[in-house]
């Protein structure tokens, strides 16, 4: 018998429109998977590309980012800032051979729980026929 | 091609019209081929100014820690003007604080290149550029070498040979020889995944992180480095194949829209690891995607320190 690849899933949600998202998710009994775990941030565009190769490093399989839609930022513009960031990462990724589908990025408001549970299970499925990260995952402890 | 004299004139008008701490240029006066960085610090070292298409450096580089208020007069070519433009934008160093010398490049020689070609050399060679040639006298013989087969590379895909920001222009404005065309990112582009990650590997692997290629970079200006910096700590200091990875990959996403593609850190990479690869994707894209070309205006703002409302989106889910 095999076991089915159950992949790690790290979500950077900002506080004022996907975590609340996620919250509403929560709240009301939605099923999404349990593989994502979740890091609060003040907004998308406090998510350092630093912060995705560092979780990809420690052996996180996937990265969601999740921000207000464009134009209603708590802060006018981070999530536009961090749209540019990501969209670089992500070419960089492919181009060294990595898949850029391990680095997803999604626009989910406060009101939308649905769209978050939905977008979790999309993800975590892809990642899971992607199968664990192999490429730069730390092998040894220091 | 610029004659040397006029080189020391202009420093010498420099040091009479302005109060400048130093003139940043090359200087012959060491072993081997390649000319050296020189601060001209007073009138009479102004003898020692040269310029000769074996000046590669980038000296723009020494002013990105710069501080103070002292005005200071640095000789750029095509490529490095773009980096002084970016650290103008940057806010590294004003404007009014610089006086520039511009001068008119036709290309600089590969050291590598030419020694494979005239392995005996060791002393400085005397250099006279004539269109498409260089005319080397080695030893009292004169050698016809094609430009092609001695230039830099980024220097045969060269945009900007006349520098775009300059006080006093030397030698006549030029045509660029021939507009970039990525080739060789579009090479690697067309490979599958796996193929990607097995040339790359190949390439990082070998990687010593003797961070040269940061020390010499004009934009990597940070007191800190996040390669250093142990609390918390992004890289480790092991050398294996994920640390090493995901060093360029930083370094590549720091630079992304600041990097001018000027090939700096390509050429002190001990390990010749194929840097260029990395940024000139990078430049290709923040060309395509979002218009904008590094070190073209001072006016400019940073790629990244921006938006616009309508930028591509194709990543969102």
């Amino acid at each position: 018998m095999t076991e089915r690849f159950e992949p790690s899933i790290l979500a950077f949600l900002c506080n004022w429109c996907s975590y609340a998202g996620a919250d509403l998710a929560g709240t009301s009994r939605m099923q999404y998977p349990t593989n994502v775990k979740i890091i609060r941030v003040m907004c998308s565009g406090r998510v350092n590309p630093s912060f995705v190769l560092n979780a990809m490093q420690s052996g996180i399989d996937g990265v969601i980012i999740g921000g207000c839609h464009p134009g209603e930022c708590h802060y006018n513009q981070g999530n536009y800032l961090t749209r540019r960031r990501i969209t670089l990462l992500k070419l960089l990724l492919e181009y060294v051979g990595i898949d850029p589908r391990r680095v997803q990025m999604t626009w989910v408001s406060a009101s939308e729980g649905g769209k978050f549970a939905e977008v979790m299970k999309k993800v975590t499925e892809e990642i899971r026929k992607l199968g664990p990260i192999q490429q730069i995952k730390r092998s040894n402890e220091w | 091609m610029v004659e040397i004299s006029q080189i020391q004139a202009e420093a010498r008008k420099i040091f009479d019209t302005y109060d400048v701490q130093y003139i940043l240029g090359y200087s012959n006066e060491s072993f081997g081929i390649q000319p050296v960085p020189f601060f001209a610090k007073k009138k009479p070292d102004v003898n020692h100014l040269i310029f000769s298409p074996f000046c590669v450096n980038n000296l723009t580089m020494y002013l990105k820690n710069y501080e103070g208020n002292e005005k200071i007069g640095i000789v750029v070519k095509g490529c490095d003007s773009r980096s002084l433009i970016q650290l103008i934008i940057e806010k590294r160093i004003p404007r009014e604080n610089l006086v520039i010398i511009g001068i008119s490049c036709g290309g600089v020689i590969d050291q590598k290149k030419f020694q494979t070609k005239f392995p005996d050399v060791i002393g400085s060679v005397d250099v006279v550029e004539k269109d498409d040639l260089f005319i080397f006298t080695i030893a009292g013989k004169k050698h016809q070498v094609s430009k092609k087969e001695v230039l830099l590379e980024k220097c045969i895909h060269c945009e900007y040979p006349t520098p775009l920001l300059y006080d006093v222009l030397l030698g006549e404005k030029k045509q660029p020889f021939k507009s970039e065309s990525y080739s060789d990112v579009k090479q690697i582009e067309a490979k599958s995944l796996q193929e990607k990650w097995n040339f790359w590997e190949k390439q990082f692997s070998r990687c010593i992180r003797c961070y040269a290629c940061r020390n010499i970079c004009p934009v990597c200006f940070c007191k800190e480095c996040s390669a250093e910096q142990l609390n918390p700590q992004w890289l480790r200091r092991s050398v294996t194949i994920s640390e090493n990875t995901v060093w360029h990959l930083t370094r590549a996403l720091h630079v992304a829209g600041r990097c001018t593609g000027c090939g700096e850190c390509e050429r002190v990479c001990p390990m010749s690891i194929p840097l260029m690869l990395l940024n000139k994707k990078m430049l290709k894209e923040v060309k395509d995607l979002f218009e904008y070309t590094p070190g073209i205006s001072v006016d400019a703002k940073p790629l990244l320190a921006a938006y616009k409302p309508d930028d591509p989106e194709d990543c969102i889910i």
